[in-house]
């Protein structure tokens, strides 16, 4: 059998057997090649509770050559693009290892929440923030927990979100959103489409103005 | 360095020019034709030129040689072996005295830092990693195996063994059988391998791993494959690996193939590195050649203010079949398989002689930023007669205003305005004086701009010229071949044609740059001297250009012959006079730039 098969098949067996470190391994489809990892977030950092997937392809080569992944739920961190989940951690590159394995480098990418490295950013701009002001950008991490990677609100049947700028909280340019909110549409519902959207850093320039309107009269 | 002769020292070299050392000359090249192989032929010259520099043209094999004298002398002082030698001799970017200086300061901290030996700190510092570590997967098991192997070695650090045995452990293990933490192949008649830090995987993925490192990202230096484990896999396990052991069974015949261009492609690597650390050496820039140029002379970065590195290879093609081929086969062979000419001192292909790296460099830089758009401006604007603004006219009348000046002038005939009345579609008054000195007033403020293309174009022109240069070839041979038909010459009697083509292009190279370098003379005799030197070469080129493309008839093959003959040797001497006259002047400091140079004196004046 093809090495590289036997070697992604029974990393999957292990991960499926492992009951206590909380890692998952599933196929997106029939292909053992293309898979779904997700890990529950860190406790203790402002991504406890939520749940991350993260979008694995085994290239040809593997594992001498090491697995592509990045995240498929939106990460407010460092070291992860907020705009297209890329992720900059060294053993996903030149510190790879045959040896690591689907699990453990996906145990990593949990640390990696745990640990941010703001002096080598994938995402310049949620550095900033974060080398600025860490509780603005910690509270900004736990609200894309919650919206993005479905953690409890604490806050959920309290009154109102009292003094949260929801534009910074939700990762977006204020004049972004009044921009559109100029346009007649209420402000709640700007955010949410541009969440929606994604529309941040380089995403704004291939996102038209009719598209965000289309998805504001959804 | 292994060149024969040292002509480092400027002086010396050009006294010998002077007195005519011919002699001396001689009996070297003759050394060096016994020297090389039949890839190499060293053109015997019997005297050399002022504008030539020495070099030396070495094989993948001669760079392996010399990577073997070094690795042996650190062998012997150092009392390690080959492997080692070579591990560390990489790590110090083969600087013999800086490894020596930090051998003997901190021997342990060398031989870990170059891969050579295992660490005796393990424990990684970085939380993701101890997070890895800790978790249940392969890796954590083998841990305290490879802190026993590494206080085993830390024991006896001042005298590493001689000679690293690889271990070849068969398979079996009293308790449990092995599994290869990668494969998780467990057959147990499995091979398996691991350096001193004992991280047993087995033959087969060491074999792909190395072969994907190799292939896939051009690595030399491959480290072990456990994570955090920094051994280099030494070149005697490389090979193990790459290389089948002569009598062994023949296995999978695409694997092994595999497996030995890997190998071949690593020795390339090596030897890459190598010529990447020494600056007397220079990898052959044209694709897939593997041969080496060493140029002692030219090595430093104040050298190419004196001279024009231009160095050949050695390798002229498909060496050694030429024999079988055709004439028209040979003759494309020539152009196709031309010498690999190259500059020592920068980037830039081709021979950029006379003028020197940093000129030419700064030309290139020019032209590609400035040329068109200095075209453009050229075609499209006027400058204001008043305030020299470039002006485009973009619509409307002849009735121009100056949006900076506010100067009113006509835009036909350049005059001030005011005498032009209400005759503002038209203009009949180009020859008032008014007129006339406007527009003299703008050709000076555009000379700069003329100045720049004057020189742009004919460097354009020639460079254009040069790359037809294939037609050129392929006429030529139609004519020659044409000429043996009409006349009762043969082969051998029609190669002055060929001889004069090659001739047109090497001079055309000459002239492109003479161009560039005329650009950043200073004004004075010596530059009236450079131009003259260079019209005469433009003459004689375009003269034999025209002799050559003149027709064929029987009759007048003989003066033909006779006259293109005669212009190739005047063109081939007027060619010369051009070099030695550049590269005797950047010897004796004796040129005077119009702009700063780097290690020449600033300019005297700004005029252009």
């Amino acid at each position: 059998m093809d090495a590289r098969l036997r070697r992604v098949n029974k990393e999957i067996a292990d991960c499926k057997n492992d009951k206590t470190s909380q890692i998952k391994i599933d196929l997106f489809d029939s292909s053992p090649f293309h898979l779904k990892g997700s890990f529950p977030g860190p406790q203790g950092t402002p991504y406890e509770g939520g749940n991350f997937e993260v979008d694995i392809i085994i290239p040809e080569s593997y594992p001498f050559q090491p697995v592509k992944m990045k995240f498929i739920t939106k990460v407010y961190h460092p070291n992860v693009s907020s705009a297209s989940g890329a992720i900059c951690l060294d053993i996903l590159k030149d510190a790879w290892s045959p040896v690591l394995t689907l699990k453990s480098t996906l145990i990593s990418l949990q640390s990696l929440l745990c640990s941010p490295e703001p002096n080598d950013p994938q995402d310049a701009e949620v550095a900033k923030h974060y080398m600025t002001s860490k509780a603005s950008f910690e509270e900004t991490a736990r609200y894309w927990t919650q919206i993005y990677a479905g953690a409890p609100d604490p806050n959920r049947g309290k009154t109102g979100a009292g003094g949260r700028d929801e534009v910074a909280i939700a990762g977006l340019e204020r004049a972004h959103v009044d921009k559109f909110e100029d346009m007649g549409f209420a402000r709640s519902k700007v955010i949410d489409a541009l969440r929606r959207l994604n529309y941040r850093g380089s995403n704004v320039a291939q996102i038209s103005d009719e598209r965000v309107v289309e998805e504001l009269l959804k | 360095m292994g060149s024969d002769y040292d002509l480092s020292d400027d002086g010396e070299y050009y006294d010998e020019e002077m007195f005519d050392g011919t002699q001396d000359d001689d009996s070297e090249d003759d050394i060096e034709m016994e020297n090389f192989g039949d890839d190499f032929k060293i053109p015997s010259k019997g005297k050399k030129k002022s504008y030539e520099v020495d070099y030396e043209s070495l094989s993948q094999q001669d760079v392996e040689s010399l990577m073997q004298k070094d690795v042996d002398y650190i062998c012997g002082i150092f009392g390690v072996d080959v492997d080692t030698a070579s591990l560390l001799l990489r790590h110090m970017k083969w600087n013999k005295e800086k490894l020596t200086e930090q051998y003997m300061d901190n021997l342990t901290a060398v031989m870990v830092a170059a891969g050579a030996s295992a660490s005796e700190e393990t424990t990684p510092s970085s939380p993701i990693r101890t997070h890895s570590a800790s978790s249940p997967t392969g890796t954590t098991t083998r841990r305290p195996s490879t802190r026993a192997a590494s206080k085993l070695f830390g024991s006896k650090p001042a005298k590493p063994t001689p000679s690293r045995p690889i271990q070849r452990q068969p398979s079996k293990k009293p308790d449990e059988p092995f599994v290869c933490q990668i494969c998780f192949n467990d057959a147990p008649d499995m091979q398996t391998l691991a350096l001193d830090c004992e991280h047993t995987f087995c033959t087969e993925c060491w074999t792909d791993y190395v072969v994907s490192k190799i292939r896939d990202e051009s690595e030399h230096s491959i480290r072990c494959m456990a994570e955090n484990c920094a051994l280099v896999c030494p070149d005697s396990f490389l090979r193990g690996l790459l290389v089948p052991e002569p009598g062994a069974p023949v296995g999978d015949k695409e694997k092994e193939e595999q497996n030995l261009k890997a190998w071949s492609r690593l020795q390339e690597l090596f030897v890459r590195y190598f010529v990447a650390c020494n600056a007397n050496l220079k990898f052959c820039p044209y694709p897939s050649c593997t041969n080496t140029v060493s140029c002692p002379s030219a090595a430093s970065k104040s050298s190419l203010t004196t001279i024009v590195p231009t160095v050949s290879c050695g390798a002229r093609g498909i060496g050694g079949e030429s024999q079988e081929m055709s004439q028209s086969q040979q003759l494309g062979l020539s152009i196709k398989g031309k010498e690999h000419k190259f500059c020592f001192g920068c980037p830039i292909e081709g021979d950029h002689r006379p003028v020197i790296c940093n000129v030419a460099k700064m030309w290139l830089k020019k032209c590609r930023d400035d040329s068109e758009t200095a075209n453009w401006i050229k075609s499209n604007t006027k400058e204001c007669t008043n305030c020299q603004s470039t002006i485009e006219k973009n619509g409307g009348c002849n009735h121009m205003t100056c949006k900076k000046c506010k100067h009113e002038f006509c835009w036909v005939c350049m005059g001030p305005w005011s005498e032009h009345g209400t005759a503002w579609y038209s203009c009949n008054r180009y020859d008032e004086k008014t007129g006339v000195e406007a527009r003299d007033a703008q050709s000076r403020s555009r000379a700069s701009l003329e100045r720049y293309l004057h020189y742009y174009n004919r460097w354009a022109n020639h460079e254009q010229s040069a790359k037809l240069s294939l037609d050129l070839y392929a006429k030529t041979e139609k004519k020659m071949e044409e000429m043996q038909i009409t006349s009762d010459l043969t082969w051998i009697e029609v190669q002055f044609m060929k001889k004069a083509v090659e001739e047109v292009d090497k001079c055309r190279m000459t002239l492109k740059w003479t161009y560039a370098m005329a650009y950043y003379l200073a004004k004075g005799n010596e530059k009236d001297l450079f131009e003259d030197n260079q019209r005469d070469l433009e003459k004689a080129v375009e003269d034999l250009s025209e002799l050559l493309e003149s027709p064929i008839e029987a009759d007048n093959i003989p003066t033909l012959r006779q006259q293109v003959t005669n212009k190739t040797v005047y063109v081939q001497k007027r060619n010369e006079i051009v070099l030695e006259d550049t590269a005797n002047g950047f010897m004796e400091g004796r040129w005077r730039w119009n702009v700063a140079v780097d290690g020449f004196d600033a300019p005297d004046e700004v005029v252009l």
